[in-house]
């Protein structure tokens, strides 16, 4: 099945079967998740970023770990989202992920009029879609499976 | 849908199911015996969800037992039952039944589902516990779903392992029939650390081999959501305690059966009382309690407004007190 | 409820069936969120008429909202998904609705299945298939469309997994102004996150253990409703720069008593029998305010359910640059 059709693990060093914490921190992070690791066995996996390489890497040490395992996901808001939508394809369940957001960074929306996400750096109600320019409402509706934020046309209702 | 019941009276936990003809009594084990049951007519049955239970009338009695097939479009359900001596008298009453007795059924219930996310079932079931295993088993060979079948019997007293095996051919992946303690033991430790990650377990059996499996498995590091038992649903069949409602208003006493609803008995009074779901959720048929301790069932009163005990929602719930006053 | 006879008889004798048989959603003067969940299948009296009697309720508008729903999907694709764990949930759907509406509508439809082979026919498109169930390739345009293609009703499905509702599949062209595309895969609590109110008077938490308590089978129903500018059943969060403008002019429009609609979902919540998924079918009826007015008690209950409905529950429903004017004129008719 899934773990059949995984590329072979990129170098994250894991054993096969592995059952204690897997630690992946993105961005520059410090160490927050050693708290979290409770004296099991612990895999460590630093990453830049959530992007469809590293987190081909997050799958395929996931792939050869066993249940039992627990995953700590910690850095910014829209790597560790990223991270755990992964996650949880991978078959990994909701109380088996802890999530650590550091509480920064950047945020992802969602245009639901071209289906093009925009990643938006500081807070702001609004944002100019990056596909259709359409200026967003940013909502606090959130995706977990998109890794996102739903906008909509901020002024569609105001006369032109 | 009208029924020529051969009770003397269709208990609440089958009244709304079916009314269905032995067409099959076969021998499972020296204690075991396999029922099958048809439609009368000859028509289909509802499908089911794998793993899920009947509930039998018997007597005056119901009791639950797990369907044994897929659940895929039926025209049959198969229950199989382990006579209990000093059980309360129902799995004597099925093992009296013979090819065309009739006996009143209530609809499929589902309390043991398969996770459909899941990449991988364990099974683990322990003597007549193999019943609604059975089922996923059958199932999961039917959807394509790798299944394993961890199945503890005593030595030749295994019902189902027959039907067990015949599934390897049918997609079943493996099934391990463990005869000794030692050997369940090794098993059961093999299998609960060598799990890929969209693996669910599932476990049937007496309580204490489930609470051992899952003990375990808790320990090996299996979450909660991955863990899955049959019980049996014990509170769906709770018909309560008959209780004594007083109207003041009207001057009426009233008594409620067991089994039967503060509504349905203040309907058959002639009382019209808002309602609507009749499963205590929307809050029409809120009564005001003058006296006594209302039995909350339902799901729409807060804790707080459940504790003030003012106010009750008759059509699921029922009185601690044997008595109760309303404002009626 | 209180009807009053006497002008009932005269009045509902004229009134077109889209009239009589509209589900109008309001037995006081006054709207709130609530669990309204009742049984399915149960008729409803109105001071026009009655409906409800049916799951499945085909009316005038059948074919034309089958092609413009086709439209839609072709449009685009994304009201239209299924995560690979609810193929069966959909066959499950299927032979749920199919065997329904043909004992519902036995003169135009029937519906036989022996094993997983399936025969359906349709009077009303000049159709007869055969498909088997689990086969996706035995159904041309795959098994959710052609389902979406029998119905008038948007098909959402929520798997029951981990004590709670994974909307993981759907087939959804008439939303009321949000966006399945972006919902899917969102559990129970997630999904009704924008609706205000909902958390602090815990109808949500309510709602969810009564569906998580549903035994398969069981089939219930609730209406909500909202109000659309002209006949547009398509009022998605995606095609919202196309509508959205008329919302910010209609308060003005001479036509508003003809262009503006009550919109009410019929939605059934079904636990289907063999998948034990959530079957959640919304089924949206849309009535100008002029023919609301051809009934004089809608016209005033509805004329005060708008002018006393909360801001913030206004604003959700996204009528509130409108529903003044539309209270006024019909409270003033």
């Amino acid at each position: 099945m899934r773990s059949a059709s995984m590329p072979p693990a990129a170098g994250t060093g894991l054993e096969p079967g592995f059952r204690g914490v897997i630690c992946a921190s993105f961005g520059s992070t410090g160490d927050t998740a050693e708290q979290h690791s409770g004296g099991r066995p612990r895999h460590d996996l630093r990453f830049e970023s959530a992007n469809p390489e590293t987190l081909s890497d997050l799958r395929s040490a996931l792939g050869r770990s066993h249940v039992g395992v627990r995953l700590v996901l910690a850095g910014p808001q829209s790597d560790i989202r990223a991270a755990a939508a992964a996650a949880a394809e991978c078959g990994l369940l909701e109380e088996e992920v802890i999530l650590l957001s550091d509480g920064m960074g950047p945020s992802v929306i969602y245009c639901p009029h071209c289906r093009i996400t925009t990643t938006v750096r500081a807070a702001s109600p609004e944002v100019a879609c990056q596909g259709c320019a359409t200026t967003l409402a940013i909502t606090d509706h959130f995706s977990r499976r998109i890794g996102a934020y739903l906008g909509y046309s901020a002024h569609a209702e105001e006369a032109s | 849908m009208t029924v020529t019941a051969l009770q003397t009276g269709i208990h609440p936990a089958v009244d709304g199911g079916l009314l269905l003809e032995v067409t099959n009594v076969s021998i499972q084990t020296d204690s075991i015996v396999s029922i099958t049951f048809a439609d009368p007519s000859g028509g289909p049955l509802p499908s089911y969800v794998p793993g899920s239970h009947l509930v039998v009338q018997y007597g005056t009695g119901v009791n639950a037992y797990s369907l044994t097939g897929s659940g895929s479009a039926p025209s049959e359900y198969a229950i199989s039952v382990l006579q209990v001596e000093d059980g309360g008298g129902g799995s004597v009453a099925m093992h009296r039944l013979s090819v065309g007795d009739r006996v009143q059924v209530s609809r499929p219930r589902s309390a043991f589902a398969p996770v459909s996310t899941a990449t991988h079932h364990l099974l683990v079931a322990a003597g007549i516990g193999i019943t609604p295993i059975l089922s996923h088993a059958r199932a999961a060979a039917e959807r394509g779903i790798p299944a394993s079948v961890i199945y503890v019997h005593r030595r030749g007293a295994g019902a189902h392992v027959a039907d067990a095996s015949e599934l390897l051919s049918r997609g079943l992946t493996e099934l391990i029939e463990c005869t000794d303690r030692g050997s369940f033991q090794q098993v059961l430790t093999e299998k609960l650390t060598t799990q890929e990650l969209g693996t669910h377990l599932y476990v049937c059996g007496p309580d204490p081999f489930m609470n051992t499996v899952l003990d375990q498995a808790r320990e090996h590091g299996w979450s909660q959501a991955r863990l899955h038992s049959e019980a049996f649903g014990a509170a769906e069949l709770d018909e309560g305690e008959p209780f004594t409602v007083n109207l003041v208003r009207s001057g009426i006493r009233l008594d409620v059966p067991a089994g039967v609803s503060l509504l349905e008995t203040l309907e058959k009074a002639g009382k019209s009382i808002p309602n609507m779901c009749r499963k205590g959720i929307c809050g029409e048929c809120s009564l005001s309690v003058l006296r006594g301790t209302p039995q909350h069932r339902d799901l729409y009163l807060s804790d707080q407004e459940k504790a003030a005990n003012t106010t009750m929602m008759c059509c699921v719930s029922r009185s601690d007190d044997p008595e109760l006053e309303l404002d009626l | 409820m209180s009807i009053t006879i006497i002008d009932k008889d005269a009045d509902t004798a004229v009134l077109p069936e889209r009239i009589r048989r509209f589900p109008f959603p309001f037995s006081a003067d006054s709207y709130r969120y609530s669990a309204n969940v009742e049984p399915a299948t149960k008729t409803v009296t109105t001071e026009a008429g009655e409906w409800g009697a049916r799951l499945l309720d085909i009316d005038e508008h059948y074919l034309q909202e089958l092609a413009e729903r086709d439209g839609v999907l072709t449009r685009d694709p994304s009201r239209m998904q299924v995560l690979p764990h609810m193929r069966p949930a959909v066959w499950d759907t299927i032979s749920t609705l199919l065997s329904a509406m043909a004992e519902e509508y036995p003169d135009t439809m029937s519906f036989h299945r022996e094993g997983n082979a399936c025969r359906w026919r349709n009077a009303l498109q000049n159709l007869d298939v055969e498909f088997t169930i689990g086969d996706d390739s035995s159904l041309p345009m795959g098994p959710l469309r052609f389902l979406g293609s029998q119905i008038q009703d948007d098909i959402i499905l929520l798997d029951v997994r981990e004590d709670t509702m994974w909307l993981d599949a759907g087939l959804v062209t008439f939303a009321a102004d949000w966006s399945f595309g972006f919902d899917v895969g969102m559990n129970f609590l997630e999904i009704h996150g924008p609706v205000p109110r909902l958390k602090e008077e815990q109808i949500i938490t309510r709602a969810h253990q009564f569906l998580l308590r549903l035994q398969p089978g069981e089939q219930y129903r609730r209406t909500n409703w909202t109000m659309t500018i002209d006949r547009r059943l398509d009022t998605s969060t995606e095609t919202y720069p196309e509508w959205g403008p008329d919302r910010g002019t209609i308060a003005a429009d001479p036509a508003l008593p003809d262009r503006l609609h009550l919109r009410v979902e019929v939605q059934h919540l079904i636990r289907l029998p063999h998948s034990g998924a959530m079957l959640f079918l919304v089924r949206t009826h849309l009535l100008p305010l002029s023919d609301i007015a051809r009934v004089p008690a809608w016209r005033e209950k509805f004329g005060r359910v708008l002018a006393e409905l909360p801001e913030d529950m206004a604003d959700y429903k996204g009528i509130s640059r409108f529903r003044k004017a539309a209270s006024d004129w019909l409270l003033a008719g």
